[in-house]
């Protein structure tokens, strides 16, 4: 599985960090970015939790 | 009732819709159900742009997809929209993409780490608050815990000086509140209006001319308040918003103007000081009237799992969103078969978005664990809440703290709820132990 934030639909409400630490990390604008784009097994399922509450739809997620 | 007699109920309602006085809000979600079924993209004349000169109309949308999409469009729908009683606020009145390089001025301030380091503060206060709050057994919430929590700490953010909280708070009232059910806000913009020379009946609402008068002059005396204290700190700055404020630069290249510094600081003072405070009053006003939430709510926080807790407080703000979104048609387009015109008026009332069954399942209950909840409580888009991390902390450890104290609570039989509309929330809240 594979994760990237589109950084220009980002607006930083934070939940993709609150939802999956191990992936997101939030940039010092308090936008989210990606920490690591091979998403680990174990945090597969929050990653795609991330995916589903993004309220501006900014996170995709591939196999 | 049939489909053309709702239909016709709803375009009624749409006509005359006025979120702002206090009596909305007893038929607030009645209202948006009715619209949002019958008529989502409905056509207002109360909501008709006065400020341009050339009023044309305003609409008003509830479902949460049209809002949404309103929200994410800035080119389209401009947040040039409202009047502003000296000049309009940056960043919230400002289109991109002069409003992106205000923002990166200000996100870092408000970004999650720097709020994470005030959280032992926010601990601490909450505390002493709330200790002093219930020495007695009747109190009253907001004018207790709910104002002073996130006002006060709002104060020592931006480097107002405490002393200074009774007339912030009159002034935020003015500014805020002259005509929307609160009775400290139409008690002193009465009074400030009298004094300029309008003629004024303080058992009505106040006549326009008159509240924009009182509403001026409030601001005019904030203005003059924040132009003493960035001549204060010039001379000595501090670890403040002020300060830093004053070291800015303008897309790393410029100094902000005195006058860029001041509708900064005016903006930041209005969404610093009733927001929180508007949401907590609501919510607890809810827990005391609903024993099994609050218990649920009560479990969930001694549980000890930040990740239920924190979407738990999403929940209660999908739920109790105070804020009515005004956006501005930029240019003639056909909106969903709707014809906006230039200038026409776009009302999103997030209360409506967040409560629309097409996104939230059974929308008008709490669930603490809901998932997914993309809810609008903070805004979209580029406008979305500044103080979003702020807001979140000060909701988890106010309505921790209180319930830690005070688990069980009801509404005063004898005493009056204040609520107020527009920018929704409670001027005062009646307490009693149970």
């Amino acid at each position: 599985m594979k994760v990237r934030i589109d950084s220009e639909t980002c607006q930083g409400h934070g939940q993709c960090v609150f939802l999956c630490p191990e992936v997101f990390d939030d940039d010092e604008q308090g936008f989210g970015v990606v920490k690591q784009e091979n998403v680990p097994k174990e945090a597969e399922e929050d990653c795609a939790r991330a995916e589903a509450n993004c309220p501006e739809r900014a996170i995709h997620i591939t196999p | 009732m049939s489909d053309r007699e709702s239909r016709n109920r709803a375009a009624s309602e749409a006509r005359r819709f006025d979120p702002y006085p206090g009596e909305f809000l007893e038929r607030e979600f009645e209202i948006y159900d009715l619209l949002r079924e019958h008529l989502p993209i409905a056509r207002s004349e109360t909501m008709s742009n006065t400020t341009l000169g050339d009023a044309k109309g305003g609409w008003v949308l509830t479902r949460y997809d049209d809002g949404s999409e309103i929200l994410r469009d800035p080119e389209l729908f401009s947040n040039q929209s409202l009047d502003y009683p000296v000049r309009p606020w940056i960043p919230q009145a400002i289109d991109p993409p002069m409003h992106t390089a205000y923002r990166r001025i200000l996100n870092p301030w408000f970004a999650p780490e720097a709020m994470a380091a005030l959280e032992p503060h926010l601990e601490q206060y909450a505390n002493e608050l709330a200790d002093k709050m219930l020495e007695k057994d009747e109190f009253d919430f907001v004018a207790e815990y709910a104002d002073p929590f996130p006002t006060v700490i709002f104060c020592e953010l931006a480097g107002f000086p405490a002393d200074d909280y009774p007339r912030i708070m009159d002034w935020k009232n003015i500014i805020m509140h002259a005509n929307d059910g609160h009775h400290r806000g139409h008690e002193l913009a009465c009074a400030k209006a009298k004094a300029l020379g309008h003629d004024v009946d303080p058992s009505q609402r106040l006549p326009q001319e008159a509240a924009l008068a009182a509403r001026a002059a409030a601001a005019g005396e904030v203005y003059q308040y924040f132009q003493s204290l960035l001549d204060a700190r010039r001379e000595a700055p501090r670890d403040d918003l002020i300060s830093k404020l004053l070291a800015a630069k303008y897309e790393g290249e410029r100094p902000l103007t005195q006058e860029e510094i001041e509708d900064t600081l005016f903006l930041l003072f209005m969404a610093g000081l009733d927001t929180v405070a508007s949401a907590l009053g609501l919510m607890i006003q809810d827990f005391a009237q609903n024993d099994v939430k609050r218990r649920e709510f009560i479990e969930l926080m001694d549980s000890d799992d930040p990740k239920r807790l924190g979407q738990a407080i999403e929940e209660l703000v999908r739920v109790h969103s105070i804020v009515l979104l005004p956006r501005r048609v930029t240019r003639e387009v056909s909106f969903h078969g709707a014809l906006f015109r230039e200038n026409d008026m776009v009302m999103v009332p997030t209360q409506a978005s967040n409560r629309d069954s097409e996104e939230f399942s059974d929308p008008n209950t709490l669930v603490f664990d809901r998932f997914p909840n993309r809810h609008l409580g903070f805004g979209l888009g580029p406008h979305r809440c500044l103080g979003i991390h702020l807001a979140r902390r000060e909701l988890r450890i106010a309505l921790q703290v209180f319930h830690r104290k005070c688990p069980n609570y009801r509404l005063d039989p004898n005493k009056a709820v204040n609520a107020f509309g527009g920018m929704k929330g409670l001027a005062s809240l009646p307490l009693q132990v149970a």
